[in-house]
């Protein structure tokens, strides 16, 4: 029997993302300066010369980030967040 | 470290491909773990909201600790299996343990044996999905309801969920027969005899 198909909630996938970062930062996340595809927020922070303050997560601070987790559409449009990019998935 | 995975071509993976966002994940690159999440929260979240309807209350919190458990496992992933059906077996496991919790029964209380009533399991297993055993299991309680979803929508046997509980195989089929007893009285109460 077919089972119906569902679309996981935007904000769950949002939730998980952030678990699963918080997860991978616990022994520092892959500098940003080595990722591809970065956010405005992000590519201000691969500016800085320190790999330290690029192997964190700045997502923990962003309000995209918030938002995402307790809305279902929050008013996130800009590229390359993946916060922005669930709630078109 | 390498470089930030990238996927060629979102919709035909490969194995290859598969095993490339895994090491990414592992080699804790954020933008694999969004991959990670945007490829496969909707079949995960597909496959445990079917198999605990009516009762989608956990479903959030089980998705969740289904990929929890893909990244603390992901390191042993071979790339035998596609990607998509590894992580679908741990979630096919995370319901088993919703189960398991949700199957609290004092066994020793049942030492009865109620008669079988195969008209109800021929039900159960034939319009499984109909709106009304959905709507007749809500009314049961939370124990009877789980064990008869184990047993009949996940396809499990007694045997095996007297091994997955530590009960014996005869004390479950007891509890399935309390179980489908009480279906069976709901059912009648609200559709007549079968």
């Amino acid at each position: 029997m077919d089972e119906p198909r569902r679309k996981a909630p935007a904000r769950l996938k949002s939730r998980i993302y952030s678990a699963l970062v918080e997860k991978q930062a616990e022994e520092g996340l892959l500098p940003l300066g080595q990722c591809q595809g970065l956010c405005v927020f992000e590519q201000a922070v691969a500016l800085l010369p320190s790999e330290d303050l690029q192997s964190r997560n700045p997502c923990r601070v962003c309000h995209a980030r918030v938002l995402a987790e307790n809305l279902e559409d929050p008013p996130i449009w800009w590229p390359n967040c993946p916060y922005s990019d669930f709630k078109k998935s | 470290m390498g470089e930030s995975f990238r996927f060629s071509d979102d919709k035909e993976l490969t194995e290859q491909t598969d095993q490339d966002l895994a090491r990414a994940v592992l080699a804790r690159d954020r933008k694999a773990a969004a991959r990670f999440v945007e490829m496969f929260a909707d079949d995960v979240y597909s496959l445990i909201w079917n198999r605990l309807t009516p009762r989608v209350g956990a479903v959030d919190d089980l998705v969740q600790e289904t990929f929890l458990a893909a990244w603390s496992a992901l390191g042993r992933y071979t790339g035998e299996a596609p990607l998509r059906q590894w992580i679908l077996s741990i979630a096919r496991h995370k319901v088993h343990d919703h189960y398991r919790r949700a199957f609290q029964w004092n066994f020793d209380a049942v030492d009865d044996e109620p008669a079988e009533a195969e008209s109800i399991e021929t039900a159960l297993l034939e319009t499984e999905r109909s709106e009304r055993v959905l709507a007749t299991l809500e009314t049961l309680r939370p124990e009877y309801a789980a064990l008869l979803r184990w047993r009949y929508w996940d396809g499990q046997s007694a045997r095996e969920m007297a091994v997955a509980t530590g009960k014996t195989e005869k004390a479950i089929e007891r509890m399935l027969a309390r179980a489908r007893m009480e279906f069976r009285e709901k059912w009648e109460a609200a559709h007549g005899r079968t």
